[in-house]
């Protein structure tokens, strides 16, 4: 048996869409993956629904063997773990956004509103203007709107939300997918299957 | 008055029934080891930073916990067992019978970011055999390292095994890019990105953990790869309940080539065997080892030196 975490969220389509287009059978969920554990026996697997923050810590514990979750959430929590392949449904860009059209200037000090505080951290420590990191937990987009922050730092989808609210993608720091992430235990213990189903993926040409 | 019982975070104090099991499992381990011919050595928990400085990684530089004592000395609580023994040894080792085989055990701390299951300070058992070059040494070690983690009543145990320098003619081969970047992708098992920068053969060993034709890997390393083969075969026969695997691409970033030497491993001074433990139903790290001669060295000790450590907590929540 194959414990599987998948998504809540945004990922959870793409995720299951995925593994239908490579023909390994997760149909005997129930409300599109909305029980928290579901056994499906004859596949000889089990699906775990997890909130995606928490994901990569039941992975790296082990609890879970393998899962899927955004390489934005990977960045930020980290866990030592393996990530063979990466969806191609469901991309999205991690990006700078403001009310201004530009960058702060060098030598600036800004304040940066994100959920990603750790991610933030790591890329403003690489420009030449200086940020107040405010870590919050939703609607990020508020932040710059209501002046709390200057900048902010967040997921575009599609930026139609970004131009009804007059504010701007200023710049893409890094691509995001959702990735299939494998404990490193359970990498050993199960590489004859998920190498089959990694194979199967990109077969079906939905991974990258 | 009342006083608060909370501790800082990342510690953890073990009272009555969790004091006792971790001293039993504690004792089972260090008979073993005496059994086997291992003699204690008792390291200080404060040590001046500066003889390790030149091996820090930025990684490893913060973990430490660092600071002036009131003599104006740089100090750091110790993170580790094994380059404080190289140190000492140093300049002793003239004057000793070898091969030595000494155990430790005692506390580290290292600071990580606060998340489940990283404890800031953790108790560590470990042996060292210093002064026997080759496969005899790594298959003393490796074998006690067994012994020690099949002890208990630990389910589930697997143990990955490699060698350090393994891939580096493949990672130097590859088309393009940058050979450390590639190193860091194989260690994740990045599928594309090893495809898109290297060919065929490292692809298997992202795969399937070894090439398909051991020669692939150029003639040294064939040559270490098939010891390993017999290693592990012999090994498995005796330790039937565990699962061990040959896995080249977990250990892909300690090289032995200066060109790539500069990527960090998670420990990065291995440079023959290496090898890493996971047990129990939750698959938890409990331990690894190999051969780190070029540590001795760097510390002033001239001695071929493998060896392996245990982390207690870890093993005994595994069942140990």
């Amino acid at each position: 048996m194959i414990r599987l975490a998948l998504p809540k969220g945004r990922n959870l389509d793409a995720a299951l869409a995925a593994f239908r287009a490579a023909g390994i059978p997760l149909d005997g969920l129930d409300g599109a993956g909305r029980s928290l554990r579901t056994r499906l026996p004859e596949e000889g697997i089990e699906v775990l629904s997890l909130k995606d923050w928490d994901l990569p810590l039941y992975v790296s514990h082990g609890i879970a063997d393998c899962g899927i979750v955004g390489s934005d959430v990977l960045e930020e929590v980290d866990g030592d773990l393996l990530v063979p392949v990466r969806l191609l449904q469901g991309r999205s860009r991690l990006s700078f956004i403001g009310r201004e059209t530009a960058l702060p200037a060098p030598g600036t000090q800004v304040r940066l509103a994100t959920k990603y505080p750790s991610t933030a951290r790591r890329i403003v420590a690489g420009r030449p203007w200086g940020a107040e990191i405010v870590k919050l937990s939703g609607s990020i987009e508020l932040a710059p709107i209501l002046r709390l922050a200057e900048l902010a730092l967040d997921i575009v989808q599609t930026g139609r939300t970004l131009a009804e609210n007059h504010l701007v993608e200023i710049e893409t720091v890094a691509e995001v997918s959702a990735c299939l992430v494998v404990n490193r235990a359970s990498y050993q213990r199960h590489r004859a299957l998920l190498n089959d189903w990694i194979g199967r993926l990109e077969a079906a040409g939905v991974v990258s | 008055m009342r006083v608060s019982a909370a501790l800082p975070t990342g510690v953890a104090a073990l009272l009555f029934e969790s004091a006792r099991r971790r001293r039993d499992a504690e004792e089972r381990l260090v008979a073993r080891l005496r059994e086997a011919g291992y003699s204690e050595v008792i390291l200080p928990i404060l040590d001046y930073l500066e003889p390790y400085e030149a091996m820090l990684t930025p990684a490893t530089r913060g973990e430490l916990y660092r600071f002036i004592d009131r003599d104006g000395e740089l100090l750091a609580l110790r993170a580790d067992f094994t380059p404080m023994l190289a140190r000492l040894l140093a300049p002793r080792l003239a004057s000793l019978a070898l091969p030595l085989r000494l155990y430790y055990r005692g506390d580290v701390v290292r600071y990580q970011e606060e998340r489940a299951g990283r404890a800031r300070e953790f108790y560590q058992l470990g042996a060292e055999l210093l002064g026997l070059a080759g496969g005899e040494a790594e298959r003393e070690v490796l074998r006690l390292f067994l012994e020690l983690v099949t002890a208990g009543r630990v389910e589930g145990l697997q143990v990955v095994l490699g060698f350090a320098g393994a891939l580096d003619r493949l990672l130097l081969a590859a088309r393009g890019g940058d050979p450390l970047r590639l190193a860091a992708a194989v260690a994740r098992r990045e599928r594309g990105e090893v495809r898109r920068a290297a060919g065929r053969t490292l692809l298997d060993v992202v795969e399937n953990g070894v090439p398909d034709r051991a020669e692939e890997l150029g003639p040294e390393a064939e040559g270490r790869l098939l010891d390993l083969y017999a290693l592990r075969d012999e090994l498995a026969a005796d330790f039937p309940g565990v699962l061990l695997s040959i896995d080249l691409a977990e250990f892909a970033r300690n090289s032995l080539d200066p060109r790539l030497t500069a990527g960090e491993g998670d420990r990065p001074y291995y440079d023959g065997l290496v090898f890493h433990a996971y047990a129990g139903p939750a698959a938890l790290p409990v331990g690894g080892g190999g051969r780190y001669d070029r540590l001795f060295r760097a510390l002033g000790a001239e001695v071929p030196a493998a060896g392996f450590s245990i982390s207690l907590e870890r093993l005994l929540e595994a069942g140990g």
